[in-house]
């Protein structure tokens, strides 16, 4: 079989594509790729038209052999990379020859890195998408995360490659992460000190992160709201549950949840903060529903742009 | 009835009605959401009820939030609860065989100690109710069901199981549920029901959904054993 044999997985890699849509009324979350940019960027880099997937890595620490002979790309969060034991520059397209070993292992910056290799992964997609939910044991290989040993069946590379890459790749600021959020209906009956403490403090990223979301710490925030009837999470939902530190809602989030939430992280930023590790500094920003439809327009158009044929 | 209307976030919009959880409510949420998947066909990418909620996702580029929050408002506006058919008081359109016995359900005995009643008494009152299915999620496949018969209600563990197994029926507050897969979670477990809940090869995936009623009918163990259901 053509294919990926895994040797090191790492600690928490997946098979990921851009994600589901219209699963959340059966309680399926969107999941797919954290940082899409990066997962974009690839796909544009080995000349993929459709929305192929990539190996998720979180802190790569991944050791792999190829059956057959690919090109691959890693995009996301800066990486070492070597092939057959030699250290190579991590941008740009490698070709792998059939039996050579590639590794990839994280640097100091970022969280998620992508492995894309050419022809695509060839698990089998489920409700149209090959992203893995492992919580709901949903797409990916067997519905989970890679284990040492798997091997991820590939296709055929069938085409030229060689797109430029387009630089996509989230840089994340060394200072302040600002989150612009909109605010919801329950953002008027936080208690005041709650909103003030949210609009006025710094928080931190801490440990206590991955794919359904990031815990911040700082100021706590005491809602003074009772719980509430359960309702549908959002992308950036800022959920904050009885010990007052606020748990930004990500990809793999439950899809209904009865904490309050004072609003949603525009989803550029809920980029930046998938890709941030522990310790960086966040601050809140109230911004308008339309600010943040104009934000993500520009930010689409943008993608579109850069991922425009640049051979 | 009162509602509010506005962003749930970015491309999202969610309109909340408040007053209490009840049928007739759900059943005109759903209405509402039936006329959104029309009127916005593939702009509307998403949308989920909550016990008095619905949210609708649209695709960020397509959104135009003025006219589309008017529409809203519109059909929040025409909502007249009329229909106040009782759950209770209706055919379920699912029964769900359930085994309600401690060696599947370790807060049963707790729960019939804790009021003062026998185990005999609390099968009684879990399943001669009918339920409604006001929300899914947590889980694919769990459904939020209400309304537990008061004698019954009782709040969630101070710390959550690691482990619920697949099947284990629950009770927390005024809702019941069964967890459809292996999960963690906070709810007491006072029976086993051994039919599958979710299976993504059915249309739809779900056996609950919202709008459902839904009955439970006590089951013995061999009865438990040939529908499939394991006793650890």
């Amino acid at each position: 079989m053509n294919g990926l044999q895994i040797h090191k997985a790492g600690i928490a890699s997946s098979v990921q594509d851009s994600g589901r849509v219209g699963t959340l009324s059966i309680g399926i979350p969107p999941s797919g790729a954290m940082d899409r940019p990066a997962l974009m960027s690839g796909q544009h880099q080995l000349g993929h038209q459709h929305d192929e997937a990539a190996i998720e890595m979180a802190y790569a620490d991944f050791a792999a052999t190829l059956t057959e002979a690919h090109d691959v790309v890693v995009t996301g969060a800066p990486v070492q990379l070597r092939i057959n034991q030699q250290a190579c520059r991590s941008e740009g397209v490698h070709h792998i020859e059939a039996g050579q070993t590639l590794e990839v292992k994280a640097t100091h910056e970022g969280i998620y890195s992508y492995l894309h290799l050419s022809g695509g992964i060839m698990t089998t997609p489920q409700l149209d998408s090959r992203s893995t939910s492992p919580r709901e044991g949903i797409g990916g290989l067997d519905g989970d995360f890679l284990k040492d040993g798997d091997i991820v069946p590939l296709g055929a590379p069938d085409k030229a490659v060689g797109a430029s890459d387009p630089q996509l790749t989230i840089k994340n600021p060394t200072t302040v992460l600002e989150l612009r959020f909109v605010a919801g209906f329950q953002f008027d009956d936080f208690a005041d000190e709650a909103i003030r403490s949210l609009l006025a403090k710094e928080f931190t990223v801490t440990a206590k992160a991955n794919r359904m979301g990031v815990t911040l710490n700082g100021e706590r925030l005491h809602s003074g709201i009772a719980a509430l009837y359960s309702e549908a999470t959002c992308y950036g939902a800022i959920q904050v549950p009885p010990d007052g530190n606020p748990i930004i809602l990500l990809n793999d989030r439950q899809t209904v949840g009865g904490y309050p939430k004072p609003g949603a992280v525009i989803s550029s930023d809920c980029l930046r903060l998938a890709q941030s590790r522990p310790g960086q500094r966040v601050r809140f920003a109230v911004c308008s529903p339309e600010e943040a439809d104009r934000i993500g327009w520009l930010e689409q158009h943008y993608l579109e742009t850069r991922l425009r044929d640049r051979h | 009835m009162d509602f509010e209307l506005g962003p749930a976030g970015e491309a999202a919009m969610r309109l909340v009605f408040t007053g209490p959880p009840q049928p007739a409510l759900t059943r005109a949420l759903l209405k509402i959401e039936a006329q959104a998947n029309q009127r916005f066909g593939s702009t509307l990418t998403d949308s989920v009820i909550g016990y008095t909620t619905v949210t609708l996702f649209f695709s960020a580029s397509a959104l135009e939030r003025d006219r589309t929050e008017a529409w809203l408002r519109e059909q929040a506006e025409a909502i007249a609860l009329t229909d106040d058919s009782d759950p209770e008081h209706s055919a379920a359109d699912v029964v769900l065989p359930v085994l309600y016995h401690p060696s599947v359900a370790p807060d049963l005995e707790w729960l019939a100690d804790d009021r003062s009643l026998s185990i005999d008494d609390v099968i009684a009152l879990h399943s001669d109710a009918t339920y409604f299915a006001y929300a899914t999620g947590f889980a694919p496949g769990f459904c939020y069901l209400g309304t537990l018969p008061t004698a019954l209600r009782t709040p969630r563990l101070d710390t959550p199981r690691a482990k619920v197994p697949a099947g284990a029926v629950a009770i927390a507050d005024a809702q019941t549920a069964v967890y459809p897969c292996e999960s963690p979670g906070g709810w007491r477990l006072i029976g086993a029901c051994p039919e599958p809940l979710f299976n993504l090869g059915n249309t739809p995936p779900s056996r609950l959904n919202v709008g459902a009623t839904v009955r439970f009918e006590p089951i013995n163990e061999a009865d438990f054993r040939a529908l499939g259901g394991l006793i650890a």
